[in-house]
């Protein structure tokens, strides 16, 4: 896995389904999953055997924009897009932090990093994801990957 | 506080500890499963801890990150820890994050606790 992490902003993702903030505060952050989720599943871009990475990919980016990027601060909100175009859709989550380097991610590959109690969080989205790739420096992340539901006539995006 | 979703059984040297919740995804269930694991660990020395994860659909790093410091706690304590009965959906969450590599699974905490007692330290 190759982590990327790049200075500008994120390319078009189609037409967007959702756009929203949050503030960043844990209590919250099911309610943002579960929007989130609602809205591909609605459009059928995401089948229900992929619900449990949908989950935790969602929950690993959604605790780390709140966390990590906007430091737990609830007066710093975190905008989650959800868009889609044609057979792709993309969550693009935006936190309000200074983003970070690569390394200040442990090496999946290093022996040593198999005791770290923290870092797993990327090897786990990039996993089930198609692309996982932070923008303006980290601040941004763009998850994508291809539809796996059976599109419907009504689903065209 | 004890976790109020944590089972636990103690037989001989074993301690069986199952966890009765299908999301570990909130802080509040994390810590109290780290901590109710920990309590274990300090209450029974060179712990063969078998924690049944049969009922677990969804967990996040930071909860793999709680089992791996549990993990050292064990080991630095000359004790054993296994997982069984993880969902066959899950188990991919554990070798792209290598834990497979430190912590040994049995397909059902059974075989975990006849393991032990068929090894004991």
């Amino acid at each position: 896995m190759s982590l990327r992490i790049l200075a500008g902003d994120p390319p078009p993702c189609g037409g967007v389904l959702l756009a929203r903030e949050w503030p960043s505060r844990l209590d919250l952050k099911q309610d943002a999953l579960d929007v989130v989720a609602a809205v591909l599943f609605a459009h059928a871009l995401v089948g229900e055997d992929d619900r449990q990475w949908l989950v935790l990919c969602l929950d690993e980016a959604i605790v780390n924009a709140m966390l990590h990027g906007n430091e737990g601060d609830p007066g710093m909100p975190v905008a989650i897009e959800v868009t889609a175009d044609g057979d792709r859709w993309c969550v693009t989550i935006t936190d309000r932090g200074a983003g970070f380097s690569v390394d200040q991610v442990p090496d999946a590959e290093d022996p040593e990093s198999l005791l770290l109690e923290h870092g797993r969080g990327i090897r786990i989205m990039s996993e089930w994801l198609d692309e996982l790739t932070y923008y303006r420096g980290g601040a941004v992340v763009r998850m994508a990957r291809r539809r796996s539901a059976p599109a419907r006539s009504s689903d065209a995006v | 506080m004890p976790c109020d979703f944590l089972l636990v059984e103690a037989y001989d040297k074993i301690v069986l500890a199952k966890v009765m919740k299908e999301r570990l995804l909130d802080p509040v269930s994390i810590a109290s499963l780290s901590e109710g694991l920990s309590e274990l660990v300090d209450r029974h020395p060179r712990i063969n801890l078998v924690i049944d994860a049969g009922d677990i659909g969804y967990l996040s790093s930071a909860m793999l990150g709680k089992l791996v410091a549990l993990f050292k706690a064990i080991k630095a304590a000359k004790g054993r820890m296994a997982i069984g009965g993880v969902k066959p959906s899950l188990m991919p969450l554990f070798k792209v994050t290598q834990l497979d590599k430190i912590i040994t699974f049995y397909p059902d905490a059974g075989q975990a606790v006849t393991e032990f007692r068929r090894n004991p330290l």
